[in-house]
């Protein structure tokens, strides 16, 4: 995949590092070209669910009604014996290092970047939507202004320009955390090294790029539980298998 | 642990019940194909009236089937960056090639085959001569016609596959991620193929004969379908197959999804018994049961399997049409099929259809 078309990354500006670093979501290869490998660490102790980061990005990317590039879920966690507990998770693209979007697409109109953001060429896309089933996070739809597969993209437009996503930008309680996970002085990396991190479905295998730190693991795959939407056709109270 | 979800996000169904119909026409078109090459082309008598019927629905189904996959694209004017831009890596890439290829040969062996009725309607003194005349391409022969059914019938295999391997392929949906399914498209898709052609039988021949034939050949498919369940279910159960068990799980726990898989059962149950029992005088009832049974099965998978969130809880809206538009691209295809079935019973001379002739060969000379 040719990641230079379009000039999508003409402008990146290159970015000193030094040894390729020894945490997780480090790209020895990519560190060897001097691109950043850009990353997310979302630290679920500070998010407050204010949902800024939602309407930022929705500002921000000009996201159509009844559609999200992000958002926040909010779950109340009741423990045998324990108080329930309010707990929020940020979801967005997790711009996987193996995605599945990325094979699957029939016209190679969405691909992997070189500093790691996978991308969508709305040019090209034909709208077929496979990809949007493919993702395993939910994290793609069809964007009915433009009738193309539409993603989070870690704000391309803005890191092009030295800028932080929007929703990083205008996280309240600074839960989002963004940079390069190939520069080990970055307070993304610094937080791998120091943190116990999960990322969602860890057993698709597809490398996420967005890590989080305190997600309780029956939250990182399909959460069983009651739902707060239930369709027209499913008026009965129903529990699923956990953890698919 | 319980969990309650307080704020989530319902994502709607990204495939459309165009993709539903698609994928219902497309594989009744290639299982009837399948049906009909024997009887076309084996010298065995008797198959011919049902292979007849098989070709009607495999172009019929197969010229609408296409059409369907377009109006599923949300940029369906870009549908040529499919043949500039092929990802080799994508079934639906590879699929962009075969689909077009198997209507052309589709469309190619049942000219072929009916190319002699098409010489002699042209010989007739009558108002439309001389558009069978071209039709005919000057002559009757059709002897090369066995070479376009092979190509077609293996175009027929590569569709069938592709089909299944697609929705396979797709890990994030447990419901799709399933080693049968391919299958089980291949296997309700000629449940759908037969009950098609039955009910064509009832409308154009009526002949009691060829309805138990083709009964009895769709109490088969059915037993197929069946058991395919049977197998797909005794893999879920048992944990044997943890990816139907996954798949198991993802449903199993909602009334709606009971329901369809009761409904399911019914109809797949209820056209075997009277096929077997009664094979004369329930054509209709088969027929359309069994229409119904393969359509319905694409549904359940298709638009129930985009209603199961992937990381949300509960369901989401997609199992029911949300709207007149949608429920209009489901009626609208059904009507497009239904005006090219007029059509070719209309202009084609179908019921002269026969094996076609040896090729003549030239005596040898005396030396």
């Amino acid at each position: 995949m040719d990641t230079t078309r379009r000039g999508f990354l003409g402008a990146i500006g290159q970015v000193s590092i030094g040894a390729a670093a020894s945490v997780a979501g480090a790209d020895p290869a990519a560190a060897e070209t001097g691109a950043p490998h850009w990353g997310m660490v979302v630290d679920l102790r500070k998010c407050i669910g204010c949902q800024a980061c939602t309407v930022a990005c929705i500002m921000e990317n000009a996201v159509p009604e009844d559609a999200f590039r992000t958002h926040v879920s909010v779950y109340e966690l009741v423990a045998e014996g324990q108080d329930p507990a309010m707990v929020m998770l940020p979801r967005l693209c997790n711009h996987c290092d193996d995605p599945p979007c990325v094979p699957v697409c029939p016209v190679g109109a969405t691909f992997k970047a070189e500093s790691g953001e996978v991308l969508v060429d709305a040019s090209r896309c034909v709208g077929c939507a496979y990809c949007v089933q493919a993702c395993p996070y939910d994290a793609r739809f069809i964007n009915h202004d433009t009738q193309t597969a539409d993603k989070c993209t870690f704000c391309f437009h803005r890191t092009q320009a030295g800028l932080l996503p929007a929703c990083v930008e205008t996280c309240v309680g600074g839960a989002r955390n963004f940079g390069d996970l190939n520069d080990p002085e970055c307070e993304v990396a610094r937080m791998l090294r120091e943190h116990q991190v999960s990322v969602l479905r860890p057993e698709m295998h597809t490398n996420p790029n967005v890590y989080y730190i305190g997600l309780d693991e029956v939250l990182d795959g399909r959460v069983a539980g009651e739902a707060a939407y239930r369709p027209p056709f499913d008026a009965a109270p129903a529990r699923h298998g956990e953890g698919l | 642990m319980q969990v309650h979800e307080l704020v989530g996000a319902v994502h709607e169904a990204a495939w459309l019940p165009w993709a539903v119909q698609y994928f219902f026409l497309i594989a009744v078109s290639a299982t009837a194909l399948l049906t009909a090459l024997p009887g076309f082309l084996s010298a065995r008598p008797g198959g011919i009236r049902a292979a007849r019927l098989a070709l009607m629905a495999a172009v019929t189904t197969g010229v609408a089937a296409p059409i369907a996959l377009l109006a599923d694209l949300h940029q369906p004017g870009r549908f040529w960056e499919f043949f500039v831009y092929t990802n080799p890596t994508s079934w639906m890439a590879w699929g962009a090639w075969i689909v077009p290829s198997y209507v052309a040969l589709v469309l190619a062996f049942a000219w072929a085959v009916h190319r002699p009725g098409f010489h002699a309607a042209g010989a007739r003194d009558w108002r439309f001569a001389p558009l069978y005349r071209l039709l005919a391409l000057g002559g009757p022969g059709n002897g090369f016609a066995p070479w376009l059914g092979l190509a077609a019938g293996a175009a027929a295999a590569g569709v069938l596959a592709y089909t299944g391997m697609e929705v396979m392929v797709v890990r994030a949906r447990p419901l799709w991620n399933t080693p049968l399914l391919p299958l089980q498209f291949a296997a309700t898709g000629a449940v759908g193929a037969l009950g098609l052609m039955l009910v064509l039988e009832r409308v154009l021949c009526r002949d009691g004969g060829l309805e138990a034939q083709l009964n009895r050949r769709l109490a088969l498919a059915l037993a197929i379908v069946g058991a395919l369940g049977t197998l797909w279910l005794a893999a879920g159960l048992s944990g044997l197959s943890p990816r139907h068990a996954e798949a198991l799980a993802s449903v199993a726990g909602f009334p709606v999804w009971q329901r369809i898989a009761l409904w399911a059962a019914a109809a797949i149950l209820l056209p075997f018994l009277l096929a077997l029992a009664m094979p004369r005088r329930t054509g209709w009832i088969t027929g359309l049961t069994a229409i119904h049974a393969a359509w319905m099965f694409r549904w359940s998978v298709f638009m129930g399997g985009q209603a199961v969130p992937k990381v949300g809880s509960g369901l989401y809206d997609a199992l029911v049409p949300a709207g007149a538009a949608e429920l209009a691209g489901v009626i609208g295809t059904f009507g497009l099929w239904l005006f090219l079935a007029i059509a070719y019973t209309s202009f084609i001379p179908w019921s002269d259809a026969a094996r076609p002739a040896a090729p003549v060969r030239r005596a040898a000379r005396p030396v």
